[in-house]
Order: C-alpha cells, then structure tokens, then sequence
C-alpha cells in the first residue's frame, strides 16, 4: 500500500495533513491517523502496518487493528492511498 | 479536526481525517506556493491582472542564486503543491531547471500556461519530468473570441499544444476568463475542453483589476449574461461528472475575500522579484524571499491577516467595488 500518485503526506505540530492536489482537497490527521500515515509512508500491507502499530500500545481490547483498517478503508474509498 | 495527542499509549483516540481546506491556522509551513516566476510575456491579454506583456519583466526578478534559494527552502519544508505561472512561465530562462527541480524532490507542480509554447518536444520533456498538471488558458472555443481576449494570441497553436499535451500524457486543465463577447460560447468551451482531455475546467467572474481597469466596458459580461454563464456551468458539471472537473466561483470577490479574512488559506503568492502576497486580490505585501526566509515569510503571512488594515481594505471595497485598482499599489505589512 502507497499514498496515491497525486497525495502528499506532512507531519505537523497537531498531528498531519494529506493534500490531494489533483481535487486541492486537504484533511488533517490527528496524532493516531498521523502515526497510521507514517507505517503507511514505510511499507507494507494492512495486515503489516496493523501488527506495527499494535507492537507499540496497550490494546487488550483489539480496538487498534479495527480502528486502522476502518481508517485505512476510508482513506482508500477517498482515493488518498492505493495498492 | 486537531485530536488530543496520545501521550499516554494505552489511551489511544481513533485514527480521524477531516476534509478541512486549506486553512493555515496551526500549520508550519505553507501548503500551497503560486510562484509567478516572471511577469514577461508574449501576450497582452485584455483582462491580464499582472498587467504582463512583452517587455514587462519586472527589472528585478529573482536572478539564479535566488531562485534556486527559493526552491530549496520550499523542498526543506516539505511544501507539498506548488504552480509556476507568470506573466507566461515558459519564457523565463530557467524554467526546465526550475520544473527539474521541483519534481526530482518529489514536489506536485502545475505549470499555468498561455499555451503557446507546447510543441511536442516540450510536452514530453513535461511529462518525463512528472509535473502534475499543465493547466492552459482558453477563454472560447472559437479563433473569434480567444484571439479577442489574447492580444497577439493564436488559438489555433494553443489548441494544438494542448493536443500535444495530452498525446504526451500531461494532465491538464483548463483555464476560461468571461467577458461579454465569450459567454455564449461557454458550452462550447466546456465541450472542447473535454475532447482535448482535460481532467478539470476553472472559471469564474473576471476580475477588475490590472489590463482590465482599462478595458472593463468593452470587456465584462452583464449580470444577464453572467446568469446565464453560471446556468450553463451548472449544467454542465452534471453532464460531465465522474469525467472532467467542471469548477467555478459563482460569487464575487467581496464574499471570496471576507471569507478568507477568516479562514486564510495555506497558500503563499510569490511575484516575480521574491516578493509575497497575502492573496493575489489584494495588494498586501507580507514578506521578502530576497531578504527573508520562507519560514519568516510564512510566521509574518500568519500574522499579516490579522493586521487591522486588511480589515479595513476589504470593508472599503464593499463601499468601493473599484478599489480593487489599485491591488498593484503594495503595501508592506
């Protein structure tokens, strides 16, 4: 998984920005999505990106893999990252 | 949306994205930089707001040493999307190495031409460079009306520069100015545009500033025939949909710029001679690319908003449509 070929990623004070310049749409990220964007920009599959980010916090529950992949979900029915 | 950082992690709030503009409140650098690299220009279009022209570079223009100073500071704080426009952009002497540039670092640029210097060879030096996409001026769909509006213009090489583009594979826009003689042919332009393959069309209302102080009786369409304008662009962002962008500013300056007072938008206006605008419809300078750093312009633009004297120009404006004359009269904030 990638951004798309016309989203660029930032890391900001309060988290992030995703512009997509081909609509000039902007979102801003908070801390979690920015954290999600940044194993994006790194690499790997859903599965991958989950597994990292569940190695670094506390989730009895299991709520992070859910919350990412209905976040990665919506960034991919935005157009903002692609396989 | 700004969500609470999670310092603590087993408290972690779920990953949220908002569509939110492009406002630059909390952000530390700029998201947009219009670049106006050179006011020189082959054309002397009727309602040009630069006023550019043959021999009208400004005399002086950021030389090498600064352009490429300019261009790495951008690259250093990650600017993502960047437009290179002038006067006609082609014609600076550096242009190539400044579009190299940009794209070698991984920068979005749209270069915003008049289209007249898109021979083949160029187009694919474009599209090898990755610019984003080339957006072309075409105010009608007719040699009558664009050669009109485009002192010196030929529609008929732009259209095949714009054929040239998309045979390269260059994304591209569209870009319409309105003027009495050319609203009819709205449709048309529409039209046209999409069979050249353009991904989007911008227009919106003229604006009485720069060439078109001089020309504004002969030059802007009634209300009449703006209504019927913007029916037809309605219409035709319908037809078009899923297919080609068709995008247009339907209100007036005045409502665009009350707006922004309050909701600046993340986007420097940078002129020819490193000098940088609050926004291209006023006349507020906040900063000095000769003599200032990106990061200090973009603290000042921060600020620069919220200076009483911006307030004030755009209540006056409200009082005085006209005032809109004298947006090449800096003033320095």
């Amino acid at each position: 998984m990638q951004l798309a070929k016309f989203v660029k990623f930032r890391e900001e004070k309060f988290g992030g920005v995703l512009f997509e310049t081909r609509s000039e749409k902007v979102f801003t990220l908070n801390p979690t999505a920015t954290a999600v964007m940044r194993e994006i920009k790194a690499g790997g599959d859903q599965q991958a990106i989950a597994a990292r980010l569940k190695s670094r916090f506390t989730d009895p529950s299991g709520a992070i893999e859910r919350e990412v992949v209905a976040f990665i979900a919506d960034l991919r029915q935005r157009g903002l990252v692609e396989d | 949306m700004t969500g609470i950082p999670a310092a603590d992690p087993t408290v972690v709030p779920a990953p949220t994205s908002t569509h939110a503009g492009t406002e630059s409140e909390d952000l530390g650098a700029p998201l947009y930089v219009a670049w106006q690299i050179t006011n020189e220009c082959n054309l002397a279009c009727l309602h040009c707001i630069e006023e550019s022209g043959p021999g009208k570079a400004f005399p002086d223009e950021l030389d090498r040493d600064q352009v490429f100073n300019v261009l790495r500071q951008l690259v250093d704080l990650d600017v993502p999307y960047l437009s290179f426009s002038g006067g006609e952009p082609m014609l600076h002497p550096l242009f190539f190495e400044m579009v190299e540039y940009v794209c070698s670092k991984g920068g979005q640029l749209k270069v915003e031409t008049n289209g007249h210097y898109l021979k083949p060879e160029q187009c694919a030096r474009l599209s090898d460079l990755g610019v984003k996409a080339v957006q072309v001026s075409l105010d009608g769909a007719s040699s009558l009306t664009f050669n009109r509006i485009r002192v010196r213009g030929e529609f008929d090489r732009v259209i095949d520069g714009v054929r040239n583009l998309h045979r390269a594979g260059v994304p591209i826009e569209i870009n319409f100015s309105p003027t009495h003689f050319n609203v009819e042919e709205i449709s048309a332009a529409v039209d046209l545009a999409f069979e050249l393959g353009a991904y989007s069309f911008y227009t919106g209302r003229t604006m009485y500033t720069g060439n078109a102080v001089k020309t504004w009786r002969r030059l802007t369409p009634s209300e009449p025939q703006y209504d019927a304008f913007f029916a037809v662009l309605h219409a035709k962002t319908e037809e078009y949909r899923g297919r080609m962008r068709v995008h247009f500013h339907e209100s007036g300056l005045l409502e665009e710029l009350r707006y922004r007072l309050q909701h600046p938008a993340a986007l420097l206006i940078v002129l020819p001679n490193g000098l940088v605008k609050l926004i291209n419809a006023l006349p507020f300078i906040c900063g000095d690319l000769r003599l200032q750093s990106l990061q200090e312009v973009w603290a000042n633009f921060q600020r620069a908003w919220q200076d009483p004297r911006v307030a004030q120009f755009i209540d006056d404006l409200a009082a005085d449509p006209g005032k809109t004359r004298t947006l090449h009269k800096w003033v320095y904030l």
